[in-house]
């Protein structure tokens, strides 16, 4: 009796050895599927790592400072002439020693984009972290509470969303001093509409499951059920606010900084482009470095985001 | 119908009423204004300046109590006047009446450069799904969508400039009615410019509407009555994809005031967004208080038509 148990212990143990587990993809063969079935998307992350990058090492990616000036030999200098400007250029296309030339004030184009990839990405983050915050919060508690409270919450949406965004921030810009600190908050603001509104509708939907019900039945209080039970639920939401927003909050603040409205602390590639512009047609380097990057990132951001939903939720829509 | 537009009518004006009165306090709250701009060098004969700043703010009403100051604004108003700008002491109703016909102007170029570039390509792009074609015109638009307009601005002045030195006449713009020819040379860059973007995101709306609607049953109806492919697309599946692009085109007007802004200043356009800028840099209450009147109105109310002419088009929907 007790060999027969144990032999049949044995058996069975013996059998669940045979079976193979389908093994979970390591994570190198989860990105290559990434790669083949959503190749722009890939190149969109790839530009946003690229970017990140930048952003990180910028004070070890560049031979030069930022701000360092330079000046090459005027190839136009005609002898005899007293002016020092002629004998000696700023403006210089791109080199080996400056491979995207060198700006009006002979600054170093490759350092101020690398530069500027810091101040891009630091504010795109910043406006989008406070945004996030605020967005999904009043979205959760809108959603979560409904009735007249939702209402009024909502109409006030309407109502700031009914504006241009640009010309919020034109208020904003022209009504505090200009710092990137008050810009960066300006820009999320801006964002907080739309992302609440997303948020507010994965909630109306999320505050019904099954989970959410049994969780209020053993006696959760709203800011438990809200906290802990619906906001997992509209994590992939968020996250696809987040690489689409980024790159709108980009756009918006390179414009600014195209207006000559933000800081001038930092490099910035609005800037470069603006300045660039005023002798675009005798040396387009500065102008043409400043908007490809402006370019290269929002189309990252943008990539990466429209794979991410894919991937997470097709349902979300953003428009 | 007719309650539901007069019902939101009147809440627009309540919420364009509540927007102005905050842009009136945010104005005013604020630390800077004209007078501390403006004071000291343009008066000898004052000895401060706070003396000048004094008066200069005795000049423009900035001394009297908020409250009055709001109700002047208010009753103002009512009368049809917006008062007059600081800078140039003209009424800022005239001023914005006369940029409003550069703004509208280009507004409207470029909705239709964005609708001639997108509706072709949309429905090709969705005919040929998953085609070689379809690829090309999706990277097409996802490249659009991505430039900003001013750098496309700025490209297409280069190029032109480089290549065919040509630039466009930016110190003496002329009104459509006046020289036809010289304000089409004016307009054509930043139409262009502004419509590519906006044109971008309608294909993709269009490409994504027209996929659904083509799996619709009336179109296989239409289908296998034996129409030709242009008979089916055209006639049957394209007018209900419109009709949410038309949605579409509504939202994205104030994408096309927040860009004009930019592309405005850059092509020297005097248009409403040229005036904010330089009117914000020199904190001209007035003008910067009716701009946003002006556009808050602008926005609500197109919004509105555009929902009528969305139950126009499609007699399903009806408004409660």
């Amino acid at each position: 009796m007790l060999a027969g148990q144990q032999r049949a212990e044995a058996e069975v143990l013996a059998a669940a050895e045979e079976i193979v587990l389908p093994q979970r993809p390591g994570w190198l063969v989860l990105v290559g599927r990434f790669i083949r079935r959503k190749p722009l998307g890939a190149f969109g992350v790839a530009v946003v790592l690229l970017m990140a990058a930048a952003a990180a090492g910028a004070p070890w990616l560049c031979r030069y400072d930022a701000e360092e000036t330079f000046r090459v030999a005027n190839p136009d200098y005609v002898p005899g002439s007293l002016e020092p400007e002629d004998r000696l250029d700023s403006r210089s296309g791109p080199s080996w020693k400056h491979w995207f030339g060198t700006d009006q004030f002979g600054r170093d184009n490759y350092a101020r984009v690398v530069w500027g990839a810091r101040r891009s990405l630091g504010v795109g983050l910043g406006a989008l972290l406070f945004a996030i915050i605020f967005g999904t919060t009043i979205g959760i508690v809108s959603a979560y509470f409904r009735g007249w409270f939702d209402m009024f919450v909502q109409r006030i949406m309407d109502s700031i969303q009914a504006f241009p965004a640009m010309l919020i921030l034109l208020l904003l810009v022209s009504l505090t001093e200009r710092n990137l600190i008050t810009l960066t908050m300006g820009l999320g603001f801006v964002v907080i509409t739309g992302a609440q509104r997303i948020v507010r509708s994965a909630v109306l939907s999320a505050r019904e499951d099954p989970h959410v019900e049994a969780a209020r039945a053993i006696g959760c209080t709203p800011f438990r059920l809200m906290a802990v039970h619906i906001l997992p639920n509209v994590a992939a939401p968020i996250i696809v606010i987040f690489s689409i927003g980024i790159a709108s909050v980009i756009l918006a603040e390179a414009a600014l900084a195209f207006l000559g409205l933000a800081p001038i602390e930092p490099p910035s590639w609005g800037m470069m482009l603006d300045e660039g512009r005023r002798y675009m047609t005798s040396q387009p380097s500065t102008m043409l470095a400043g908007g490809a990057a402006i370019t290269l990132t929002v189309m990252g951001f943008n990539l990466a985001g429209d794979a991410l939903r894919d991937i997470l939720d097709p349902r979300i829509r953003l428009t | 119908m007719q309650q539901y537009v007069v019902r939101r009518a009147l809440l627009n004006v309540l919420v364009i009423f509540m927007v102005i009165t905050m842009v009136f306090l945010a104005l005013r709250l604020t630390p800077g204004d004209f007078a501390l701009r403006q004071a000291g060098g343009q008066m000898p004969d004052v000895q401060s300046a706070e003396e000048g700043i004094e008066i200069v703010r005795h000049d423009l009403g900035l001394d009297k109590p908020m409250p009055k100051q709001y109700w002047e604004f208010v009753s103002g108003l009512f009368r049809g006047d917006l008062g007059d700008s600081f800078v140039s002491k003209e009424p800022v109703m005239v001023e914005l009446r006369d940029r409003l016909a550069p703004t509208i102007e280009l507004g409207l170029l470029q909705v239709a450069v964005a609708i001639m570039v997108a509706v072709p390509i949309g429905i090709i792009s969705a005919i040929r799904q998953d085609t070689w074609l379809d690829y090309v015109l999706r990277l097409f638009a996802i490249f659009w969508l991505a430039v900003p307009s001013f750098f496309v601005g700025v490209l297409l002045l280069y190029s032109l400039a480089r290549w065919a030195h040509w630039s466009p006449p930016i110190t003496n713009y002329k009104d459509f009615f006046e020289d036809p020819l010289l304000n089409m040379q004016a307009m054509f860059l930043p139409a262009l410019a502004g419509g590519l973007a906006i044109g971008a995101i309608i294909m993709r709306f269009l490409r994504s509407q027209l996929l659904e609607v083509l799996r619709q049953d009336y179109v296989r109806t239409a289908w296998s009555k034996g129409l030709r492919e242009r008979a089916v697309v055209l006639r049957h599946a394209l007018k209900n994809a419109l009709i949410p692009v038309l949605t579409v085109i509504s939202l994205l007007l104030a994408t096309v005031a927040s860009g004009n802004v930019v592309l405005e200043t850059l092509f020297q356009l005097p248009g409403i967004g040229f005036y904010v800028v330089n009117a914000i840099q020199q904190y001209d209450y007035p003008v910067i208080q009716g701009v946003v009147l002006l556009v808050a109105a602008g926005l609500v109310f197109v919004n509105l038509l555009v929902d009528m002419a969305y139950a126009w088009l499609d007699p399903r929907i009806r408004y409660g």
